[in-house]
């Protein structure tokens, strides 16, 4: 861990006992990952491989967003499994483009939630509503019932649609969708 | 490999063309066991991808036959559905390592987590870790209508495009059925009544035309009357008299008139208010009746509302709406006659702006109501925000907050005065408009009314009449908007209302259900699973046997499915595979009034009713004796503070017990459950969030309690089950240790673990306390 930067490795040293090692389960002290440390690769069955320089290899690493709405490239909590984090990469850009594409594709696994770009109607028959939409996942119908419990806004102009199914999409801000798409949501707000 | 049971077509069918790629790669139709569809590319985008089972593989397929998997089935180690966020993964783990296999959006994720279930349990069979082959029972959740296709609204409900609007009134009219007589009565007041309306602008044309202006009149010889009884008024002499019999007929309509309207009110609220409370008592005894899964499905408010709001806003409806309603359209048409049977052309023009008041009035009525909404739903934040730093005030205090908390109403109250306003002033703007537009109807006939009168044909009476009318006529028509949604809001709280009554109740009575009067209190878990929804299972694989008399510590993990075993032992939900007995007998055949007759549950929490301790204690059996009460009161350890009490056992409890300490309650509740004296015992960390001293007490009360009764105790605190028969390990929802205390310490396995973790943290405390001291 010689090269991690300093004030997070004097840290870590103190909590570890300098031992090269990761922390223990029960450490409450955050570790923030050095990107310029990490290594991601595809291992040969597909899964997303970790390696932190000096330290550990984790064979299939688990990416997982700690504030997914707000700074979806930030904060990103790297787990060995459902259980044991290994470390918080605080920024993703920081990431050799390699490394980084990776970790992208398995957020991208991990976070489906599509991003509704245009509305193409919306129409309702008996309380459900049947939504015609592009999403950056493709063109999609979906119906969602009672819309006032299935929709839920994120101030100031966030929306969730949650569809019949358990399915949720994501429009970031409905007030710069387009003029056709901003009517729908308007009629039926 | 020799396969369970090889179901077919149960799943989703293979197309042709994947077939024939799969016979180009030498595998014939016949090995095929299933295939299932995914709606997601590796890719992430929509799109069409396969997942297949052989007898020797598993294969995933893009739905061009690309191949993007190939997995011998032997070299697979495991098998699970993966819950990310908004979709599943099916992750396989094979001697190579973790495959992720295919993706699929939460639509596919009952079926995918099905198959996982399944692949898996076989997995175990075929290692010899399970003793039967997994049974194929996948059911699809089907929310749709039977009869039409269409997604109901939720699973419970009715359709709504079955059920007719007009239908849903004639259930409502259904209702009226006792009371016929009444209700005949009714009709014809409010036809009568709406007729005599429609008398004095016809007397006004009398009065004028054949009295007034005959008085006027220079002619020595007047014309006809246009109206017979203007003829017989014509021969009424002197005038005088004439006009003295008009008024006094005026007089006496206007007296019938109220009369019938006095009736007809005071029998449509009779009838009113007995309909929507009999609807109530329908909705709220049918609710006692409905499974527990319905009110999982909804929140506590959402359910008060249908007994509450909707029962109201049909109530206000029938009172008020419907007779408006019904009176407003009998008007129209019997206005509408009138006039044209007077004046035609006049007539004619009448209609000229009432398309003009209908689609504005629609309009702005539309326009103005979006507005409202948007205005209230402001309004409720700025309640939620007064709502939550009052009942927060302390926390505000204690972190200084108050400034922030008034720069928060602030911005809310400002958005929400915004947005009144706005609204208002919408209002303001286009309502004189539609008057207007309703003044001006009235403009016209003045005027071609008036020509008609210089020019001659018509009489100054019959303008009078025609204006009089006028005004009746274009009333109803400003409120044709509003009315319309205010009907079909109320027939969709009928329906709500009727949905509660159409869902299907907890248990039919088919005859075959067995009656238990004595239950032994034998449990048994038989390769049980359950999850509450059933891609997800909470419990899996649960094999317990337990004896009658036997305690059973329930240990494990918050969120290791402890909880859920008692639900199921409580049969608020059925197990989705495999069987839960007692004595013997299928759950799910069992009378449930037999079953929780002889099941007692003891809460971490527990729920009293507003009410005095005595009536809480006798809530099983409301004619226990005081004897009774008391001797359960005493075995709870209950009666030594309720005799300090001022009132007694007549203390009233208030809501949620809220005059009792926590430790109190929980004794009241243990009470309860002596005096219930069930079969079946179970406790849920009954002895938690109390102090020590009150603890020891209640340790005391359940151990009484416990006797030669079958209990399932769950406890955090270890030391609280050690008087359990046996323990049973939960660890992710499935039974891995089962054992006495000694045994399960000899173990050193996950129980060990917990016990140990308990004592250093019980050490910790200690030292605490002797470094206080």
């Amino acid at each position: 861990m010689q090269n991690e930067n300093g004030e997070k490795q004097d840290r870590l040293a103190i909590g570890d006992g300098a031992k090269p090692e990761p922390p223990e389960p029960d450490d409450f002290t955050p570790r923030y990952l050095d990107a310029a440390q990490l290594t991601f690769t595809r291992s040969e069955v597909g899964t997303a491989r970790l390696e932190i320089r000096q330290e550990a290899c984790y064979l299939r690493v688990m990416v997982r967003r700690l504030m997914p709405l707000s700074n979806p490239d930030g904060y990103i909590s790297l787990g060995a499994d459902e259980d044991s984090e290994i470390g918080i990469l605080v920024n993703l850009s920081e990431l050799a483009p390699e490394s980084l594409k990776i970790v992208q594709e398995e957020l991208d696994k991990r976070y489906f939630t599509p991003t509704i770009q245009k509305i193409y109607r919306v129409k309702e028959h008996f309380g459900i509503h049947e939504w015609e939409v592009e999403t950056e996942r493709g063109r999609v119908t979906f119906s969602v019932r009672g819309l006032n419990q299935n929709i839920k806004q994120v101030p100031p102009a966030r929306l969730f649609v949650t569809d019949v199914r358990g399915n949720r999409y994501d429009i970031p801000d409905y007030r710069e969708l387009d003029l056709q798409s901003y009517q729908q949501i308007q009629r039926h707000l | 490999m020799a396969t369970a049971e090889t179901p077919t077509g149960t799943l989703d069918a293979l197309p042709d063309s994947l077939e024939k790629t799969l016979q180009s790669l030498n595998i014939p139709t016949e090995q095929i066991r299933f295939a299932v569809q995914s709606d997601i590319n590796a890719s992430g985008t929509y799109g069409e991808e396969w997942f297949i089972l052989t007898d020797a593989a598993i294969f995933t397929l893009t739905g061009a036959g690309e191949v993007l998997h190939y997995i011998p089935y032997k070299s697979v180690l495991g098998i699970r559905a993966e819950v990310v966020v908004d979709a599943g993964l099916l992750v396989l783990e094979t001697e190579e390592g973790t495959v992720d296999l295919i993706r699929y959006s939460n639509g596919f994720a009952p079926k995918f987590g099905f198959v996982a279930r399944f692949i898996g349990d076989e997995l175990e069979f075929h290692k010899g870790k399970r003793d039967e082959a997994p049974i194929w029972d996948y059911k699809p959740e089907d929310h749709s209508c039977k009869s039409c296709g269409r997604l109901l609204p939720d699973e419970f409900s009715p359709c709504p495009a079955c059920t007719k609007k007009h239908k849903v009134m004639l259930r409502i009219l259904s209702y009226i059925q006792p009371y016929r007589g009444r209700a005949i009565l009714y009709t014809i007041f409010l036809i009568v009544g709406t007729l005599i309306t429609l008398m004095p602008p016809y007397f006004t044309r009398i009065l004028v035309d054949d009295i007034l202006q005959v008085g006027e009149s220079d002619n020595a010889v007047p014309e006809a009357s246009e109206t017979w009884l203007g003829e017989i008024f014509r021969g009424i002499e002197p005038l005088t008299v004439a006009l003295s019999v008009a008024v006094g007929m005026l007089l006496a309509i206007l007296v019938i008139s109220t009369i019938f309207s006095i009736f007809q009110q005071r029998l449509g609220a009779w009838l009113t208010f007995r309909i929507a409370s009999n609807i109530r008592a329908h909705v709220y005894q049918h609710l006692h009746n409905l499974s527990i899964r319905f009110f999982d499905k909804r929140t506590t408010g959402t359910v008060i509302s249908h007994i509450t709001e909707d029962s109201e806003r049909l109530q206000d409806f029938m009172l008020e709406g419907l007779s408006f309603l019904s009176v407003q359209l009998f008007l129209f048409f019997g206005i509408g006659s009138m006039l044209f049977w007077m004046n035609w052309k006049l007539a004619c023009f009448v209609l000229i702006p009432i398309p003009i008041i209908v689609l504005g009035a629609s309009w702005f009525w539309k326009k103005v109501r979006s507005l409202w909404h948007r205005a209230y739903r402001r309004r409720s934040k700025l309640f939620d925000v007064v709502n939550d730093s009052v009942s927060g005030i302390r926390v505000v205090r204690a972190f200084g907050q108050q400034k922030d908390e008034v720069n928060r109403f602030g911005r809310a109250n400002i958005d929400a005065r915004d947005y009144e306003t706005h609204a208002e002033m919408i209002w303001s703007t286009y309502y004189p408009p539609l008057m207007f537009a309703v003044q001006f109807g009235t403009l016209i006939v003045w005027y071609f009314g008036g020509l008609d009168i210089i020019t001659g044909p018509m009489k100054l009476g019959t303008l009078f009449a025609f204006l009089g009318y006028l005004a009746m006529f274009y009333e109803p028509l400003r409120y044709v908007s509003p009315l319309i949604n205010w009907a079909s809001r109320s027939m969709t709280a009928a329906e709500r209302l009727f949905e509660v009554i159409d869902s299907q109740p907890e248990q039919f009575d088919d005859g075959t259900l067995k009656t238990m009067p004595n239950i032994a209190g034998e449990v048994r878990f038989h390769n049980m699973t359950f999850g509450y929804e059933s891609h997800k299972p909470v419990l899996r694989d649960i094999n317990l046997h337990v004896q009658p008399g036997e305690m059973i510590g329930l240990v494990g993990h918050s969120g290791a499915g402890k909880s859920t075993l008692i639900n199921l032992i409580c049969r608020f939900y059925t197990p989705d595979s495999g069987r839960l007995e007692i004595d013997g007998e299928d759950i799910k055949g069992i009378d449930l009034k037999d079953l929780r007759s002889q099941i007692g549950v003891v809460l971490q929490d527990p729920y009293l009713f507003s009410g005095t301790i005595a009536e809480n204690i006798a809530y099983a059996h409301p004619d226990a004796s005081m004897e009774d009460i008391i001797a359960a009161a005493k075995a709870a350890n209950a009666h030594e503070f309720i005799v300090k009490f001022p009132d007694g056992y007549d203390t009233e409890v208030g809501e949620r017990g809220g005059s009792l300490s926590g430790g109190e309650r929980q004794r009241v509740s243990i009470a309860r459950a002596i005096l219930h004296n069930p079969r079946i015992l179970i406790l849920d960390e009954a002895t938690s969030s109390v102090d020590v001293e009150t603890e020891k007490k209640i340790q005391q009360a359940i151990d009484r309690l416990v006797q030669n009764r079958t209990t399932f105790a769950i406890a955090h605190r270890l030391s609280t089950l050690r008087n359990a028969d046996r323990l049973f390990v939960i660890e992710k929802g499935k039974g891995v240790e089962c054992g006495s205390h000694e045994e399960l310490m000899e173990k050193k396995g996950i129980y060990y673990k917990l016990v140990e973790t308990q004592r250093e943290a019980a050490n910790v405390r200690a030292q605490a306390q002797v470094v206080e001291g």
